[in-house]
């Protein structure tokens, strides 16, 4: 029903603040992308986004989830880049103007294991932090909670709109109208559907933003929360660290030139 | 406590006025019925009496709309909306959309209104009770039959206390139990001190609830009395509201000559009891 990848599950990483995990997710982007050693986001995954991962009762969600993103990915990654890349010389294996080259898969890796540190991260990030729990944290941080509400609306109204539009053509259907053949036949007959929908989507706009302004949305006092954000000075301390680490990572070698 | 004097009121780009010379009074800490057919204005009344019109619509507007003693077109939506609660009537529109759970959907206002988290909590969870929703305090608002999401919709606004509370065909949705419960709230709330504008087709609740009931008809309020005087007004045929059915056996045992024109026509299974009985004790 509602769009979001949340796993339900207790656990540490479940009740960390939901900030934490958002500063973690954001300095494992930046090291991953200022360090340019492919071992580097090897280790992550490795050291951080596997235990975690294990920690939060994730593994197996996290695994198929990761895979159905990654691998058409990772596929196209090393057949394009193993197999053409410019600067390769040193040839495993050839097919006639396709070369398989050492320089190519290098580059492969280098690209590729950054790309799957990041989608594991993400996809960690999503399944163990709730977007209501990450908009409360963020609204209490000083976030717009106009835009807040935007979020959260979006990720939830999409799918009670997507149910409206399958009662449309279910009711439709029930009228006799045919939804087969052709896509462009089946676009044609779906057309005059788009109507009511729209129609219904403004007249909805109007109506919410009427009962949300009943409810006070646009009032100037300062918000309190039914929920608390959970929230300790370690992870407080650990963020600090954190962003330390993310400036580090870039400073660092910019300024010693070493890598 | 409510009190409309000469509105008249036509929505933006609209040629007629949808409501024109309306008069209402409604007392404090009473509940007032209003009763019209689909597209008499009963929404747009609603509207005006919480102060979204004309701050959240726009359209003109002229005449006074004064509650709690306030001049509604004279300040903020914030303003009137502290005082008057509207429940709209569509609940799946009411649900914020930003809320996971029930308890936190209820909260909401509360959240928007900066109240204490111990009090919120408080709040909510005596409002859930009063409404029988403690069952799905922790389910999502949109994984909630139309008639479960109604009575959130009801609680998420009772639970603001606002001195004056407005329900646009807040039990719609509800079977007849849902309904009577929720007759039962509304009376509760009145005792104490609350007043409400209820607008309803279930005329035999009406008349068992309301203090006073108002028709809206030809584009203002054509009739304003006690429960008992308005449903058994011959007009209201003309005006497309129907009676009670007691009021319309009533009718038929007159035109059989079963009940003579002086006795009052009975508007409730009560009165009608009584007067059926009298009359067989008299043949
Ligand atoms: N936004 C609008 N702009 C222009 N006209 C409107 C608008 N909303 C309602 N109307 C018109 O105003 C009149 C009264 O509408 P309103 O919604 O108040 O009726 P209602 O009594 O609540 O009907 P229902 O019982 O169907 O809810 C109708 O003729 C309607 O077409
Ligand atoms: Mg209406």
């Amino acid at each position: 029903m509602t769009s979001t990848l949340y796993l339900d599950r207790r656990s540490p990483v479940h009740r960390l603040n939901p900030v934490t995990k958002l500063v973690a997710m954001l300095t494992i982007v930046v090291i991953v992308f200022a360090v340019p050693l492919w071992w580097v986001a090897g280790l992550i995954v490795v050291g951080v986004v596997v235990p975690a991962a294990v920690v939060a009762h994730c593994g197996g969600r996290l695994l198929s989830l990761s895979l159905k993103l990654l691998l058409p990915i990772i596929v196209v990654l090393v057949l394009v880049q193993g197999l053409t890349f410019p600067g390769g010389k040193t040839v495993l294996a050839e097919w006639g103007v396709l070369a398989l080259t050492t320089e190519g898969l290098l580059f492969a890796l280098g690209i590729g294991s950054r790309i799957v540190c990041l989608v594991l991260t993400s996809v960690l990030f999503v399944l163990t932090t709730h977007p209501g729990d990450l908009m409360g944290a963020l609204t209490e941080r000083g976030m717009s909670p106009k835009f807040s509400y935007i979020i959260s609306s979006t990720l939830q109204l999409i799918p009670a709109f997507r149910d409206r539009a399958d009662g449309i053509l279910l009711a439709q259907q029930a009228r006799g109208l045919a939804v087969k053949g052709s896509p462009l036949a089946r676009v044609k007959v779906m057309m005059p559907l788009l109507g009511p929908l729209v129609l219904g989507m403004f007249t909805d706009v109007e109506e919410r933003s009427t009962a949300m302004e009943a409810r006070g949305f646009g009032s100037a006092a300062r918000r309190t929360a039914l929920i608390p954000v959970p929230d300790s000075t370690a992870q407080r301390v650990s963020r600090w660290l954190m962003l330390v680490l993310a400036v580090a990572a870039i400073v660092v070698p910019i300024v010693f030139g070493v890598l | 406590m409510i009190s409309l004097t000469d509105v008249s009121y036509a929505y933006p780009d609209a040629e007629a006025l949808t409501l024109e010379h309306v008069d209402l009074e409604v007392e404090r800490g009473s509940i007032a019925g209003i009763v019209g057919a689909s597209g008499a204005g009963k929404t747009t009344l609603a509207k005006i009496i919480a102060g979204f019109i004309p701050h959240a619509d726009g359209g003109e507007l002229s005449g006074t709309v004064r509650v709690d003693g306030r001049d509604l077109s004279t300040g903020s939506l914030v303003d009137a909306v502290s005082v008057v609660g509207l429940v709209i009537q569509n609940p799946f529109n009411q649900i914020s959309g930003a809320k996971y759970t029930v308890r936190e959907e209820i909260a909401f206002g509360l959240e928007n209104f900066g109240t204490p988290r111990d009090e919120m909590q408080r709040r909510v969870d005596e409002v859930a009770a009063l409404l029988r929703i403690e069952h799905l305090l922790d389910r999502s608002p949109y994984a909630l039959s139309g008639g479960q999401q109604q009575l959130v919709a009801i609680a998420s606004m009772i639970v603001l206390r606002t001195p004056v509370i407005v329900m646009d065909e807040p039990t719609a949705q509800l079977d007849p139990a849902g309904t009577r419960m929720v007759f039962d709230v509304l009376s509760a709330l009145r005792e104490t001190g609350i007043t409400i504008v209820i607008f309803e087709h279930k005329l035999e609740l009406l008349q068992q609830h309301a203090d006073r009931l108002h028709v809206v008809a030809d584009r203002s309020i054509v009739l304003s009395g006690a429960p008992d005087d308005v449903l058994a007004d011959d007009r209201l045929a003309q005006w497309a509201v129907g009676t009670t059915r007691y009021v319309t056996a009533g009718r038929l045992a007159r035109e059989r000559g079963l009940l003579p024109p002086e006795v009052p026509l009975p508007v409730s299974f009560e009165q009608a009891e009584r007067v059926f009985d009298r009359e067989r004790s008299v043949r």
